[in-house]
């Protein structure tokens, strides 16, 4: 089980304020941090429109955190493809891959948030069929290593029957993830009766390392109140238990259930739970402080990293 | 005076654009002119950013086919890479690039403003056609009298293609270009005693 971290949004928020420009040069100062310690990838996070300045261009942030680095992998974790043109989002993955020497992944997603289609002029009832056309020009113009978003079941298989990777979100129960994996991988098996390796699965979870029973609830307050920020985007899934839109706090309840947060050796226990390729931390929060976010990246690297490295999917 | 964009547009190998923009931003050339394919214009812009400091950043970009917003956003993004430091020129009709400069601007248009805003309180837009081009012969003679032509024609910008080292378009170019009274045998001398291979 690969170990990567997520996500990065390079906002200034009302919680957090900070310049864009030290954002934007932060992400390459984390991306090598990340990578002298080992983590396997970092994700960056897209929308459009945000009071915050919400990153909505994740190529070029992409290309300054790989310019940045020799050895991590830089994904975007997603980039919402009904919104962009994909003969231009393939022209952009191919030309990072190049750069880089392959260190990119594509993860896309559908979007929810009815002002990023107007912002765009684009119909979002028809977005799913905008993120089929998307998935069909990708599949003919890039090798990039390409992973889906998804939030359903139907998406799920949608994933499995294209034998694109999944990316599973940070919020759902253990539960809802197994029920998510199990219907791709069946959806894939379905498509692909020959095939010998599925698409690879990625899983997004709220995760710290702490020491002490404070820490633990200082970290548990920041997974919450980061979920404001989904509430104030309006984020919300059906049939998940989550929804931010209509049950805030419940949401936040379920979230926080989900959370992954101990030492090193309980969370490594809590990952072996999971038939997953790789797991994202998700320690993108805007609340911690700096030294807070360094810290843990270290901590991920140089104690998770080593002991989930045996777990997880083996082909 | 004429700002030099050294043209880095044909250089086929990334890492010979980026030792060529490492050059140029050590020796104090004003921009380079970067691109890439459609969509990738500003990947490859953001890449030249990460490994410089003070060379402004000119972005050639394809402004066809693609919502000018979208263009925009990677834009504003850009110039919080480059620190302030993007210059765009557009290819694509009027009417986005219109749309693209209020946008780049901090402006709403048609309701919408970009977020993140660009770093820079506008950034530069411009036309191919706004900027002349030329091929800067290696004869420091014939060189001179190129530059002296655009500077004194009024020309804002001047794209650049040199073969030889960027140290000696710094010496012999940079400074005629801002300045009538350019001391030639200083930069003549300053062969003499660091020759430059």
């Amino acid at each position: 089980m690969d170990m990567g971290i997520g996500l990065w949004c390079l906002q200034s928020t009302a919680t957090s304020p900070r310049s864009f420009g030290q954002a934007y040069q932060e992400l390459a100062e984390d991306a090598r941090l990340a990578e002298d310690n080992g983590i396997h990838s970092l994700w960056l996070s897209e929308h459009h429109g945000y009071y915050d300045g919400y990153c909505p261009a994740l190529m070029p942030a992409a290309g300054a955190a790989l310019a940045a680095t020799e050895s991590i992998q830089i994904g975007t974790g997603v980039l919402l493809l009904p919104l962009h043109e994909p003969h231009r989002v393939a022209n952009a993955a191919n030309l990072l891959n190049e750069q880089s020497s392959g260190r990119f992944q594509l993860g896309v997603g559908m979007g929810y948030r009815p002002v990023e289609f107007e912002i765009k002029e684009r119909d979002m009832s028809q977005r799913l069929k905008l993120m089929n056309a998307g998935l069909d020009v990708l599949r003919t113009t890039t090798q990039t290593p390409t992973w889906v978003g998804i939030s359903s079941e139907k998406a799920a298989e949608r994933a499995g029957r294209r034998g694109l990777g999944l990316f599973i979100s940070g919020a759902f129960s253990k539960d809802v993830v197994n029920t998510l994996i199990q219907a791709h991988r069946t959806a894939w098996a379905q498509s692909n009766p020959s095939g010998d390796t599925p698409p690879p699965v990625g899983l997004l979870r709220n995760l710290w390392i702490v020491d002490t029973e404070a820490e633990r609830r200082q970290a548990l307050d920041w997974v919450r109140s980061s979920y404001l920020v989904y509430a104030g985007l309006g984020w919300g899934a059906d049939n998940t238990g989550v929804d931010f839109v209509s049950q805030i706090e419940t949401s936040m309840d379920e979230v926080e259930k989900s959370a992954t947060v101990g030492s090193a050796e309980e969370i490594a226990t809590e990952l072996d739970g999971y038939d997953v390729d790789l797991v994202v931390c998700r320690i993108g929060y805007d609340q911690p402080p700096r030294t807070a976010l360094t810290e843990v990246i270290e901590r991920i690297g140089r104690e998770l990293t080593p002991l989930v490295q045996d777990l997880g999917v083996q082909w | 005076m004429v700002r030099l964009l050294l043209d880095l547009r044909r250089i086929s190998e990334p890492a010979e654009r980026e030792r060529l923009a490492r050059e140029a931003d050590e020796n104090g050339i004003w921009g380079v002119v970067v691109t890439g394919p459609q969509g990738g214009e500003c990947v490859e812009a953001s890449a030249i950013a990460t490994t410089t400091h003070h060379v402004t950043i000119v972005v050639d970009v394809d402004g066809n086919d693609v919502h000018p917003t979208t263009l925009a956003e990677e834009i504003s993004v850009l110039d919080q890479i480059t620190q302030r430091r993007t210059m765009v020129i557009f290819r694509g009709t009027s009417t986005s690039k219109a749309t693209i400069a209020t946008l780049l601007s901090g402006l709403p248009s048609q309701g919408v403003i970009l977020s993140p805003p660009p770093a820079q309180a506008s950034i530069p837009i411009q036309s191919p056609e706004d900027i002349p081009q030329t091929k800067l012969p290696e004869d420091v003679t014939q060189l001179a009298t190129i530059i002296d032509q655009y500077r004194d024609s009024q020309t804002a910008f001047l794209i650049v293609s040199w073969e030889r080292p960027i140290k000696e378009l710094a010496r012999h170019a940079v400074g005629r270009a801002a300045s009538t009274d350019f001391p030639q045998m200083v930069a003549d001398m300053a062969d003499q005693i660091d020759p430059i291979d």
